[in-house]
């Protein structure tokens, strides 16, 4: 039996929960208006009360909690194991996850096990009228949507790219929370974590205003580091800067970086292949210098500029400081 | 080390892909291919920890024939072996025959170390193959690692997450994505190409070879299909030119930038 419900995976971090995970329950709340199917949030570990609060105020009408301290910290063989365990009985109908670095590795995994499909990085999300799932992927570096529908096997399976949907906070809104303990003293954790290091990062999703850097900018990023400070902006880049160290991977745009929701976006030295532009599409207004006139940048910037940006940044950080 | 495994698939450039709007069908006909870039960066990564510790590799590929030169450049960039995962069945599988099919070669081979897929392909860009083989092996995975080693009979991953990186250690055997960009890959041997070309041959395996039926690969085998095809609309950007001097251009530059604040 299946049940005729959509669980939302919460994927918990230092800060408490991912945005991805929220955004997913709000683009839920919709889908289960639709399909009249229950929205519920699986959360794994001992939670404090509030990320429980939370997660129900942001549209879930049960909270799955599966209440186990070797939940607090993400592992595939414990987290694959609690669920698979905890849902393949009666699994529900439709299962989110956020494409997040662990998220994938747990849907990957947990598809395998629960012999069902799954659909990657989802950027658009229906439920038809024989409540069959629809996830709209990018394929072919961007050019087409591919909608998936998983026909056989249950939960039907996506995980969601940040910064696709909008989160929606719901009044007054009640939900109960069904416990279960799962036993994972007989699972091995295979995978062991020795070092980390993180800092505090500023989000790039929520940056209103931000400069872009591509290779253009042969891997400096002075002159936009003070034209940002000037304009109160970001700073991201394309991947290949990420790739190469100039700046960290979560200032990287792009299908497999962020996706930014900007009013304005300069984007510098970039030339525009689809798995940067589809990050900038949800930007309100984008400006493009590139030397390269036949630059694809320019199908996709409301103003275009051929230039040198060592030529026509320090005269625009000159004119700003001056007028400022 | 015993075996390490590369799996690599050959994409098209997606440049050269074209819609039909019309039928609804992608024109690859005209497309160039390639082996999908974050699998040169596994390639690349096997190359070196065989270099530290040993080892055979062996490089896997579920596809059709027209594969085979492809895994010939894997042979000229340095690995050992080349098999290609080929039958008429396997053909419209999704992720889980996909692996499936990769997983059950791999037990084949045997005495395995070590797993190396691309973190995800180009043409498709799921990446979720690496953990379901590492699912139907049960074997523990590691994903999108930028640096990937082998010390002590351990394997030592680097990756990055928001914020910084961490460092993972995992039993063996395992498999692990390579992120694209990992390491530059190696160009292949001019001379080891020639010599490929000409007298390596691909070992080829089949369905049967696998004792694998039909009803668990390819199309059959697989849980999702697509629906539909829509080409994503032409972005409706403004797309107004502003020339001039680079005077004129930045104090248009700095207009635009003040009116957004
Ligand atoms: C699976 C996969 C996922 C990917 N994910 C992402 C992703 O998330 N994000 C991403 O960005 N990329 C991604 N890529 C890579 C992407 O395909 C492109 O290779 C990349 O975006 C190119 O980066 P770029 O535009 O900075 O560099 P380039 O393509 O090298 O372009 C540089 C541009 O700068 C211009 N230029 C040079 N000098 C100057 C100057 N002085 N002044 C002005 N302009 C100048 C050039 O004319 C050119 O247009 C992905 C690729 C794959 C295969
Ligand atoms: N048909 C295939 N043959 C061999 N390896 C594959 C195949 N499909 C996917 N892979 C491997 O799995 C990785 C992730 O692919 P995907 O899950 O399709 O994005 C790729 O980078 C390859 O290393």
């Amino acid at each position: 039996m299946t049940r005729k419900e959509i669980w939302v995976y919460i994927e918990r971090n230092n800060s408490g929960v991912e945005d991805v995970s929220l955004e997913i329950l709000g683009k839920g709340t919709e889908l289960s208006n639709i399909s009249g199917y229950i929205l519920v949030g699986l959360i794994a570990g001992t939670p404090e009360k509030k990320l429980i609060d939370l997660v129900i105020e942001h549209g879930a009408d049960r909270v799955a909690l599966l209440k186990n301290e070797m939940l607090n910290e993400y592992s595939t063989d414990y987290f694959v194991n609690a669920i698979s365990e905890y849902i393949k009985n009666d699994p529900p109908e439709v299962m989110l996850i956020g494409a997040t670095q662990n998220g994938r590795d747990l849907a990957g995994r947990l598809a395998g096990r629960l012999k069902t499909g799954l659909t990657a990085n989802a950027i658009t999300l229906s439920i038809d009228r024989e409540g069959m799932l629809l996830a709209g992927v990018p394929a072919y570096g961007g050019k087409i949507l591919a909608e998936i529908g998983c026909e056989y096997g249950r939960p039907q399976m996506s995980t969601v790219r940040p910064g696709t949907f909008k989160m929606k906070e719901v009044k007054n809104k009640k939900g109960e929370v069904d416990e279960f303990i799962p036993n994972l003293s007989a699972i091995r954790q295979r995978v062991r974590i020795v070092e980390r290091n993180v800092s505090e990062v500023n989000d790039l999703t929520r940056s209103e205003r931000t400069i872009i850097g591509g290779n253009g900018t042969r891997g400096d990023l002075t002159l936009l580091k003070e034209l940002a400070q000037l304009m109160n902006a970001e700073i991201g880049v394309t991947r290949p800067l990420a790739d190469r160290g100039v700046a960290p991977r979560e200032l990287q745009v792009g299908s497999t970086g962020y996706s930014l929701k900007s009013k304005i976006a300069l984007v510098l030295g970039v030339s525009g292949s689809e798995h940067f532009t589809s990050g900038i599409r949800d930007c309100e207004e984008v400006i493009a210098i590139d030397v390269d006139e036949k630059s694809e940048i320019f199908n996709h910037c409301d103003y275009c500029m051929v230039g040198d940006i060592f030529e026509v940044l320090p005269l625009t950080i000159k004119k700003m400081e001056e007028t400022r | 080390m015993k075996n390490i495994i590369v799996c690599v698939k050959v994409v098209p450039k997606s440049d050269n892909i074209i819609f039909d709007p019309v039928n609804k069908r992608l024109d690859r006909t005209k497309a160039e291919n390639q082996i999908n870039a974050a699998d040169k960066s596994a390639i690349e990564t096997a190359l070196r920890i065989r270099e530290r510790v040993g080892g055979k590799i062996t490089l896997l590929s579920m596809g059709p024939p027209f594969f085979e030169p492809f895994l010939k450049l894997g042979i000229a960039m340095g690995v050992d072996e080349a098999i290609l995962l080929s039958d008429r069945n396997f053909g419209g599988a999704d992720t889980f025959p996909t692996a499936l099919v990769l997983a059950t070669a791999i037990k084949k081979i045997g005495n395995v170390d070590l797993v190396l897929t691309g973190e995800e392909s180009s043409d498709a860009g799921l990446g979720q193959v690496p953990s379901q083989i590492a699912e139907f092996l049960d074997f523990p995975q590691v994903l999108f690692a930028s640096t990937t080693d082998i010390s002590g009979g351990t394997l030592i991953a680097r990756r990055s997450i928001k914020g910084g990186y961490e460092i993972l250690e995992s039993d063996l055997p395992a498999v692990v994505s390579v992120v694209l960009g990992a390491y530059q890959p190696r160009f292949p041997d001019f001379k080891k190409k020639k010599w490929a070309d000409n007298n390596y041959k691909v070992k080829v395996w089949n369905g049967e070879d696998l004792q694998l039926s039909e009803s668990v690969t390819g199309i059959k085998g697989s849980f999702t299909t697509v629906k539909r095809l829509v080409e994503i609309p032409q972005s409706s950007r403004k797309k107004i030119i502003i020339d001039g001097t680079p005077e004129e251009k930045s104090s248009k530059l700095v207009e635009i930038l003040r009116k957004a604040k």
